[in-house]
């Protein structure tokens, strides 16, 4: 469990698009999240997964990628049995199928090398209320807070005898409330503390808070930006002026 | 890890060891919501500037209560029966601005893990600067001096979950210091970490409160550590104060261990010693009191 969750947290990687204003990264991830969505072709879909799994590789990324498509691989699974019920056919099912996974890659490249105080500045930029942000931006920090307390709780249920590996889907679900339930009274506990903290540090002091850090776009920022720009709209027009069978 | 002078933190609000009161507490007693009993009551306690003051009790005697009046989440966020008065510095705690009493009592809880909200050390140790809209270039100097301070400038970017207990709990502090605060609690510092890790906690503390006289108020089970550090000693029990003297005269007093106060070994063992006739002097380390049966041994 930890090793797939684990590919959701961020870690600091020395990459070239690690390394790129958040911003840009996100347009990229976008232009990549409409390029697969719209792609319509096997051929069209496996341009798309190679110029992504290529930006993975350079940044330095694929294992953490290839966790991630672990993690959903189970629903893409899912996509492929429903349309072959409802079409019949088997190409279009692998591609709706692999499209959901294009999409998933398309957003991890963003989440994986985009800290959560760079996603912060993103939001800020996009101004958001703060509260938002700052909501979002907690939850996120907590995600290896919490699931370290997961794996814990799991281990003294085990020590107790629950036996979580065993039995069919539904008595592993019923298996799992002797651990939802402390971890969401840890939680409750935890957040009443981080609420005394927020306080005890002037959360909502001013309105317009300051930024130890502000991002300001390179030149090889924006010639990445606009370079994925054109690049995106050719892919666009290509899609649009030669539709292609499947 | 290194650990640097600031001469700047010397400068904070004219701070010095020779400052008058700091803290004073009267008549404070409160009652939770829907409670049947005062969580503190009739509490009287003054702190000087520049002092290291120790509180404890067995749990439940309404050490956190008297934290959370002292550093104004009561009244302000938890809400129930308030009487009397808490005063820190110029503020009175139950009319100044949480934002106001942010820069003059600074508060690490008990598990730091819980007050680190950002994903690198500096952003969080930022985090109350940025809350006080202080301008990036002020702020980018003072997280950098509270950095060197505690010694964790090689940790700047690094995420909170990379972090050991003893490294949270040094960017915990960092983001209490940085405010430039008058008084710092200390809710039981040393509960998560190894010994040696709290004797660098300790040691930190006493060698901040030498350098920039800022007074702390340590709530601690563990009085072996801190002892030797601490100005005063102040036992709690049942809401009330009950104790309240050097750390020496405490521990010698017959009543402290009735109030569920874990007596050091050392104390034990110089208390008999003294019972038994020994002229023996103030001091808490083993070192001290060896010393002293030397001196005796020999005097004979």
């Amino acid at each position: 469990m930890y090793w797939v969750a684990g590919g959701f947290i961020f870690r600091r990687v020395n990459s070239p698009f690690h390394s790129l204003d958040p911003r840009v990264k996100l347009l990229v991830s976008a232009e990549l999240f409409v390029v697969s969505l719209t792609a319509y072709s096997v051929t069209q879909l496996a341009v798309v997964m190679a110029v992504m799994l290529s930006i993975a590789a350079v940044s330095k990324i694929l294992k953490r990628v290839g966790r991630t498509l672990i993690f959903s691989a189970g629903f893409s699974v899912f996509i492929f049995v429903i349309n072959l019920l409802a079409s019949h056919s088997l190409l279009t099912s692998a591609v709706y199928s692999v499209r959901f996974l294009a999409i998933i890659i398309s957003t991890s490249l963003f989440f994986i090398t985009t800290s959560p105080d760079e996603l912060e500045q993103v939001m800020k930029s996009a101004h958001l209320p703060r509260d938002v942000v700052f909501a979002f931006t907690t939850a996120v920090r907590f995600i290896p807070v919490l699931m370290l307390d997961a794996i814990q709780i799991v281990d003294a249920q085990k020590s107790r005898g629950l036996e979580v590996e065993k039995g069919n889907l539904i008595r592993r679900v019923r298996k799992m409330v002797p651990v939802l339930i402390p971890l969401v009274v840890n939680s409750v506990i935890r957040s009443g503390e981080l609420a005394e903290a927020m306080e005890s540090r002037a959360y909502g002091a001013v309105s317009k808070p300051t930024s130890l850090h502000s991002y300001s776009s390179t030149k090889r920022d924006k010639l990445v930006a606009a370079g994925s720009l054109i690049l995106f709209i050719i892919t666009v027009y290509i899609y649009v002026r030669f539709p292609t069978p499947l | 890890m290194g650990i640097a002078t600031l001469p700047d933190i010397q400068r904070w609000k004219g701070l010095g060891s020779s400052m008058g009161e700091i803290l004073r507490v009267q008549n404070l007693s409160f009652r939770y919501p829907e409670a049947a009993k005062f969580a503190v009551r009739d509490f009287e306690l003054t702190i000087k500037g520049g002092e290291i003051v120790i509180l404890a009790g067995p749990s439940g005697c309404g050490k956190s209560t008297l934290l959370r009046a002292v550093n104004g989440l009561i009244p302000h966020m938890y809400t129930g029966e308030y009487l009397g008065s808490v005063s820190v510095g110029d503020h009175k705690v139950s009319e100044a601005r949480m934002s106001e009493l942010a820069q003059t009592v600074g508060l690490l809880f008990q598990n730091p893990e819980n007050q680190i909200f950002m994903f690198s050390v500096e952003r969080d140790i930022a985090f109350g600067l940025e809350n006080l809209a202080v301008p990036p270039d002020e702020m980018r100097t003072r997280v950098d001096e509270a950095m060197r301070q505690l010694g964790i400038t090689d940790l700047a970017q690094r995420a909170p979950h990379e972090l050991s207990d003893g490294q949270k709990q040094r960017v915990a502090l960092a983001g209490v210091i940085v405010m430039r605060p008058r008084l710092i609690i200390l809710d039981e510092p040393t509960s998560l970490l190894d010994p040696k890790t709290a004797v660098e906690l300790v040691e930190l503390v006493r060698r901040l409160r030498d350098e920039t006289g800022i007074t702390f108020l340590i709530v601690e089970h563990r009085l072996e550590l801190l002892v030797r550090i601490a100005d005063r000693l102040v036992v709690m029990s049942e809401g009330r104060k009950v104790l309240d003297g050097g750390p020496e005269e405490v521990l010698a007093d017959e009543r402290a261990a009735a109030y569920g106060i874990s007596i050091p070994p050392i104390s034990r063992l110089r208390n008999q010693l003294k019972r038994d006739g020994l002229p023996l002097e103030n001091g808490f380390g083993p070192d001290d009191l060896a010393e002293e049966l030397n001196r005796e041994a020999l005097g004979r």
